[in-house]
């Protein structure tokens, strides 16, 4: 459908078109209004590979580019072409300045990203060599009160598209529907509670007329929880906790006999990927809470550190598979879930995969979540022997116990709180930096964290409510981890199906920035000390880099306008107190809130 | 060597251990600050607060935290003199997550009598940002008169370190 206010006589004229003519004579129109976000559109992203119109490339999670103008033979001379200053410098909270790590989406000619305080900068790209600020929608978000209960920064991982609006959310709780081609706010909805020590990082995902997110704040004793706004009405859809509470299957999994399900974290922060067939959307989950004291918590905790299978249209659980029980390390889950068809052992699987926090990839049947295949993909690996073939489990898994040791002195306990060295890291494997995947040659790209850290435990008190001392927005995470070696990283391609490695990169830095794959068989990753490097897609050797002079902790995306292919990512990093205190020769970088833009 | 490290880490150790026991004696005077002083304690909020970000590891209120950034001690108990505390920024803690900020620490014997090559695997963490000997002084400064030896935080300190533009005290307003 066009633009209103054209006429019916018009209108109808161009409906009885295709989808790519509606598309066509929309972009003509351009810049008065550009065509309205459809369903069929978001189900079908390859018809404009000119576009990046959802977060994650599409709802299969893959961030491939079906671009392929900048290809193997060429990158080399790849350049930047532009670059636009954004805001959301501020101080606020626990921290200096704010972050940047979104996914742009770009709409015909039109980018929309936001900044780590959730200022949405609508950047008229289509002259091709420059970016001009159309509209900035600041929510005025809180700054102290939401940046004093985020854990790991000032952070907004990006914005949805739907029908004319732009959908948003603020690091302080609330959501925003923001009119597309003007900026103006048409409502705002608060989802998260900041009083509760809830946050919201996430980019929404719409699917219909519902857009989905979920709480931070798995260190401040959150309940954690998937939430849906009704976007015709601007009010809650439905809230799914991924946590059970009395009564709900998986509650019986928190053995501790004082309802510390209640504060048992679980957290939501990166955005889910989405099975049109079955109409069925895989969410990630948190680490449970407190995330260092599993005594405070016997059980598995479930569902923390475990995927999720949920219905959009009211968020019940179809099924969900936990990758740790009884989590020791932190390690969230919540990172992306992409969707694959492979043939395993001759046959054809509907797969869902994951390269794990906690070292592993695995491999799910997506219909019912059984376990297909799992395998080791970081260098370093101590907290378990492996994955039991059949279930996937931890090998070292206790069935018997309500508290898992996994391997001696791997994670603190009461009784001898400083761990010995844990690999991975509590960090990962993988955070949240996404994967990307190529269909054409059947490989996932992990960009990894490599190295190991350690814990330290300090028994938790209660909250108020159960009778102890933790107020709300207090830390509620059972003591703290500490590093003491540089970490350091790789970028690697497995078979998806498998997890067999294909092909392998160490590489300085750990990742911070995610991946995104083309169609021109490249690999784009950012490094934390500026350098944008491009990589070949079958063996990994790096083709071209260049240095933006300051970390990168976004992931890239690809879009052409008027035939050419663009490369852009956001570009100024947090300072990752993961990694600068370790690397003396990146000291003095400082800080900077950029948007680069390359082509050849 | 080990011995003589050992024996100033346990000490400084103890002190530190002790501040969650006993109600702590400084030698900081109470008296009004000058004009001057008073400059003086506000850059050294703005070093703890947003330079250095020492609220980050241990709270605005300096009553210490747990996470991302260690379990860091709280600054309102503690047992350390200002000289002491001095001597923490600067170096850091050997085998623990406080980080040095004096740029040149472990470059010469200036931190606890050793170099950073003798530190080997006790070597502290660098600092996001290193301080100079005034912006030292400052945050020392500020944490005597802000937030050593006094009690819990109340509003009014809440208030003097956010501001009144956010909700942030709301929780402490009685």
């Amino acid at each position: 459908m066009l633009a209103n206010g054209r006429g019916n006589a018009m209108s109808m004229k161009f409906f009885a078109g295709a989808v790519t003519g509606a598309l066509l004579t929309a972009t003509a129109l351009t810049p008065a209004r550009a065509a309205d976000m459809t369903n069929e559109r978001a189900l079908n992203p390859q018809r404009e590979p000119q576009n990046w119109i959802l977060h994650h490339g599409n709802y299969q999670g893959h961030r491939f580019s079906l671009l392929k103008e900048i290809n193997t033979d060429n990158v080399k001379n790849l350049k930047p072409v532009f670059t636009v200053a954004l805001g959301g410098f501020q101080s606020g909270g626990r921290y200096a300045f704010g972050n940047l790590e979104a996914t742009p989406l770009v709409e015909d000619g039109i980018m929309y990203v936001p900044d780590g305080w959730g200022s949405v900068y609508a950047i008229d790209v289509s002259a091709g060599k420059k970016g001009v600020i159309k509209w900035k929608m600041d929510p005025g978000t809180d700054r102290a009160w939401a940046g004093d209960v985020a854990c790991c920064g000032v952070n907004n991982r990006g914005v949805a598209l739907w029908k004319d609006k732009v959908i948003s959310i603020a690091l302080d709780g609330r959501m925003f529907a923001i009119n597309k081609a003007t900026g103006e706010v048409a409502w705002e909805r608060k989802v998260a509670d900041p009083a509760l020590g809830e946050t919201l990082t996430i980019a929404p995902l719409v699917i219909r007329d519902l857009a989905i997110v979920g709480a931070a704040g798995g260190e401040f004793g959150i309940r954690g929880y998937i939430d849906a706004t009704d976007l015709n009405t601007g009010k809650a859809a439905w809230r799914t906790y991924t946590i059970p509470g009395a009564g709900e299957p998986g509650n019986e999994t928190w053995k501790d006999g004082k309802e510390r399900w209640k504060h048992g974290g679980g957290s939501v922060w990166e955005t889910a990927t989405y099975d049109p067939e079955s109409d069925t959307f895989y969410q990630g989950v948190g680490n449970a809470g407190p995330d260092w004291d599993p005594e405070y918590r016997a059980g598995d905790n479930k569902w923390a550190a475990s995927v999720l299978a949920l219905s959009p249209n009211d968020g019940k659980i179809k099924w969900g598979y936990q990758y740790t029980p009884n989590d020791p390390y932190d390690y969230d889950e919540i990172s992306e879930h992409p969707i694959i068809n492979a043939k395993v052992n001759g046959e054809d699987r509907k797969l869902v995969v994951h390269a794990a926090r906690n070292g592993y990839f695995y491999a799910l049947d997506r219909i019912n979540g059984s376990f297909i295949a799992g395998k080791q993909y970081t260098y370093e690996m101590n907290w378990t022997p492996g994955l039991d073939p059949k279930t996937g489990r931890p090998l070292n898994y206790n069935p018997n116990a309500d508290v898992q040791v996994y391997t001696e002195g791997t994670h603190g306990s009461r009784a001898r709180p400083k761990s010995d060295k844990l690999c991975p890291a509590h960090t990962g494997g993988k955070n949240w930096e996404p994967t990307a995947y190529n269909p054409q040659l059947g490989l996932l790209y992990i960009p990894s964290i490599e190295g190991c850290d350690y814990i330290e435990t300090v028994p938790q008190k209660d909250f108020v409510d159960q009778g102890g001392t933790v107020r709300p927005r207090e830390r509620f995470s059972g003591g703290a981890t500490v590093i003491r070696e540089r970490l350091y990283g790789s970028l690697k391609a497995v078979d998806p199906a498998t997890g067999e490695l294909k092909a392998d990169l160490k590489l300085t830095y750990p990742n911070y920035s995610g991946a995104l794959a083309t169609a021109g068989n490249l690999v784009f990753i950012g490094g934390v000390d500026g350098t944008f490097s491009a990589h070949d897609a079958k063996t990994l050797k790096e083709l071209w880099s260049f240095n933006t002079g300051t970390g990168i902790n976004a992931p890239p995306i690809s879009y052409a306008v008027n035939g050419k292919q663009y490369i852009a990512v956001l570009v100024g990093s947090r300072q990752s107190q993961n990694v600068i205190p370790f690397s003396p020769e990146l000291k003095n970088t400082s800080t900077a809130s950029m948007l680069f833009v390359f082509s050849l | 060597m080990k011995a003589v490290m050992k024996d100033r880490s346990i000490r400084l150790a103890v002190a530190l251990a002790a501040g969650a026991l006993f109600a702590p004696v400084h030698a900081l005077a109470q008296a009004q600050s000058s004009a001057e002083e008073a400059r003086l304690i506000e850059f050294g909020k703005e070093i703890f607060k947003s330079k250095a970000v020492c609220q980050y590891c241990h709270k605005w209120d300096a009553s210490g935290d747990q996470g991302y950034g260690g379990n860091a001690l709280s600054l309102r108990a503690t047992q350390l003199t200002p000289e002491q505390m001095t001597e923490v920024v600067k170096c850091g803690r050997p085998g623990t997550g406080m980080p040095y900020h004096d740029r040149f620490a472990y470059t010469d014997k200036r931190c606890y009598g050793y170099t950073r090559e003798e530190m080997g695997k006790d070597m502290p963490p660098a600092g996001n940002d290193f301080l100079s000997n005034r912006e030292v002084d400052a945050v020392v400064k500020y944490l005597f008169a802000k937030d050593v030896g006094k009690g819990p935080a109340t509003y009014e300190d809440c208030v003097d370190f956010w501001g009144k533009d956010t909700k942030q005290c709301d929780p402490m307003k009685k």
